[in-house]
């Protein structure tokens, strides 16, 4: 049967009330048994104290006397007579005493009667004094009887004193240890049943809605746990962890600095990520003293195409020029959409002939690689202007200034040609 | 271990004993030999044929004047009413007085020739005014029967059995009261061992004790059976019982003044009074219940 803690607090207390009960009872109980001990052991030397009375007076009185008088004698009886009949209430083997000492009083009193009676006038002064002793005798039979008597209670009351403290002692162990054990139990019950909760309310903070399962089962702690399993349960299903959630924002970070820093059309970097490559490198050649280039390149006669063929495949001729780019720059090249048919790459670590090798290479690549427009092949064509960086240049802006005006001198000076910055003749490349 | 048992109600703490097998938590095996009167028994241990005996407080006050030796160990049972005076009712002997000149058949050195020396003392009579005739207590019935006395002086059970059997034609004479009659337990002088093996002996009796005041419905059933006799035999002598263990200054002064009348009546052919004391071993009854040890005035 389980109890639920409340019920188990009264039953300790029930039990220990009991035991206390008991406790009491014995307590009273052994005091009535040393009381009802007390009270033979006073008897038996009533009894003593009597038998050597009637002892002195046999000793001391001359019974064979003719005028002997009996009164004081049955008097003394009598108060004996009385004195057994009153006694209290004996054990087996205290009662066998009690027999003994009646009927040897009896055999006193048939004894002293029989002499009485006669006189024993006939009898010699032999006979007198031998009866005389068996009186006494029996009077010291029955003094013995009392004494042994006495003892016998004395050692009753010992006894029972004993047991009693036994039985006190054990009682009050039982009570302690019920006590002790009740406390332990319930101490333990609380403490164990509050460390798990408080264990599963650090889970529920670190987002692991589990269930409490006690160690100590208690039905006032199980509903404690049922309402909070029940609320787990809901938080389990509606809650989305923390760290689920810091993967969720980090995706859509990641994606929307994705978004912000693409070129929407091309999918190559925009202006915007531009910059902020252009001004990162521009610091560290800054720091370093190292080479940066970068290739201005603009689609020639781009708003032609435009009126010619549509915006659609505009648009796919930006797709185009910006894969051929694409593949063929280096890996740590940099290749953006600077603005309309505007691109700019970033060549780190770069001079002036790496960038134009680059730039003469996108050049053959666009030459060999139509565009198809209603089964017609169109070919691109690009002005490009290179600028290097130098110590006239103070931020990345500059030297896309100068890229800028590059490539307009090559618009200016027939398209389809590389002009540069490096030095003011104008190298012109054509594809 | 052998016991000699007298025949008795008396030795009722002994059957007792046997029956709830008082003996066999104790250190001894307890064999009994069931001989008929104290005597008896006094004399198979000092033949040395037992170990132990049972006799009565007379046996042992004639006994105290010969060159014997032995001692008592304990006292076990009494009765102020086991030995009676039985006459036959046709010859009409109304009193102790007329016994004078009477032929009386009596149990030599024992309670019955005691019994018969008080009852005359008490009349002013000495044991010359009558003529002794010393029978077995088996006998004694049967003297009665056949007019070879005029009165006898048994103990239990014969008494009883001989008032079943001549039923109105003899009369017993209330002599309750006038004399106690103790059994004890004897034994030759004993060694260290022997009183080792009468304390286990007395530790076995004191259980019996204490079964026949807890439970003596049962206990007369016992003696019954052992001594093969009637219920109406046990209610009849019960109340005269009392079955408890001690050796006290009472015992001493009875046995002293048994052996002093015994010299003085002329019943014993010694003439030298010799101290109780000196038959007293009251070593074995000290271990097993010392507060029935009462000898020091």
């Amino acid at each position: 049967m389980k109890l639920s803690l409340q019920q188990q607090i009264l039953l300790f207390t029930l039990i220990s009330s009991a035991l206390f009960v008991v406790l009491v009872t014995s307590i009273i109980w052994s005091t009535q048994v040393v009381n009802i001990t007390v009270k033979r052991v006073q008897y038996a030397h009533q009894v003593e104290d009597q038998t050597n009375v009637l002892k002195q007076f046999i000793l001391s009185e001359n019974i064979y006397s003719s005028d002997y008088n009996t009164d004081n004698w049955l008097a003394l009886e009598e108060e004996f007579n009385t004195l057994l009949k009153l006694s209290p209430v004996l054990t087996p083997q205290q009662q066998t005493i009690q027999n003994s000492i009646s009927s040897q009083n009896k055999s006193v009193q048939r004894l002293f009667n029989a002499i009485h009676k006669n006189k024993l006038k006939n009898a010699n002064p032999a006979i007198k004094k031998h009866l005389k002793v068996r009186l006494i005798t029996q009077l010291d039979a029955i003094r013995t009887d009392s004494i042994q008597l006495s003892n016998i209670s004395d050692q009753d009351i010992k006894n029972v004193i004993k047991n009693q403290l036994i039985f006190v002692l054990l009682i009050l162990i039982l009570i302690i240890f019920t006590l002790a054990y009740g406390a332990f139990r319930l101490i333990k019950v609380f403490k164990t049943s509050l460390n798990e909760v408080k264990m599963a309310f650090k889970e529920n903070h670190s987002g692991h809605f589990q269930h409490i399962h006690f160690s100590n089962p208690s039905e006032e702690f199980e509903s404690i746990a049922k309402a909070f399993n029940d609320m787990n349960e809901k938080l389990s299903v509606t809650t989305i962890s923390l760290e689920s959630m810091k993967k969720i924002v980090k995706e859509r970070t990641q994606k929307l600095e994705q978004l912000s820093n693409t070129d929407s059309l091309t999918k190559v970097a925009n202006r915007r990520a531009l910059f902020e490559r252009g001004n990162a490198e521009f610091s560290r050649i800054q720091r370093t003293k190292g080479q940066l280039a970068i290739i201005l390149l603009d689609c020639d006669l781009f708003k032609n195409i435009n009126d010619k063929y549509g915006h659609v495949f505009g648009d796919k001729v930006l797709i185009h020029l910006s894969d051929i780019c694409t593949k063929e720059i280096r890996s740590v090249d940099f290749f953006a959409r600077y603005g309309g048919e505007e691109f700019i790459i970033i060549l780190p670590d770069s001079g002036l002939p790496a960038a134009i090798e680059t730039a003469k290479r996108i050049q053959q690549s666009l030459a060999s690689h139509f565009i198809k427009f209603e089964e017609k092949d169109i070919t691109i064509t690009i002005s490009v202007g290179i600028s290097t960086a130098n110590e006239q240049h103070n931020n990345f802006e500059a030297l896309v200034k100068d890229a800028d005006s590059a490539m307009y001198k090559a618009k200016e000076n027939g398209r389809n040609r590389i002009e540069t910055t490096e030095n003011k003749n104008t190298i012109i490349k054509k594809a | 271990m052998t016991i000699a048992v007298s025949k008795t109600p008396l030795s009722n703490p002994f059957y007792v004993a046997k029956a709830i097998n008082a003996f066999d938590g104790t250190c001894v095996s307890v064999e009994y030999l069931e001989v008929i009167g104290g005597m008896t028994a006094f004399g198979k241990v000092m033949n040395g044929d037992v170990d132990f005996g049972t006799s009565s407080d007379s046996v042992i006050a004639f006994q105290s004047l010969s060159t014997q030796t032995f001692v008592t160990h304990t006292m076990f049972s009494q009765s102020d009413n086991d030995v009676k005076l039985i006459t036959r009712t046709a010859d009409d002997i109304q009193s102790v007085m007329a016994l004078k000149g009477k032929k009386i058949g009596v149990i030599k050195r024992s309670a019955s020739e005691y019994l018969l020396s008080t009852l005359l003392a008490i009349e002013g009579l000495v044991m010359a005014d009558v003529k002794l005739y010393y029978y077995k207590p088996e006998d004694l019935l049967q003297a009665l029967h056949d007019h070879q006395v005029d009165a006898i002086v048994p103990w239990e059970p014969y008494a009883y059995q001989i008032s079943q059997l001549l039923g109105d034609k003899i009369k017993t004479h209330d002599t309750k009261n006038l004399s106690t009659l103790s059994f004890n337990l004897i034994s030759l002088p004993p060694d260290p061992l022997l009183v080792e093996k009468a304390s286990c002996v007395i530790l076995g009796l004191q259980k019996a004790i204490d079964y026949i005041s807890a439970n003596p419905i049962e206990s007369k059933k016992i003696v019954l059976r052992a001594l093969n006799l009637e219920p109406s035999f046990i209610e009849w002598v019960w109340p005269d019982y009392i079955f408890k263990l001690g050796l006290n200054q009472s015992l001493k002064i009875n046995i002293e003044s048994q052996a002093r009348w015994a010299i003085e009546t002329q019943i014993s052919e010694y003439r030298e009074e010799s101290t109780a004391e000196h038959f007293i071993d009251s070593r074995a009854l000290l271990q097993v219940a010392p507060d029935a040890v009462n000898l020091s005035r």
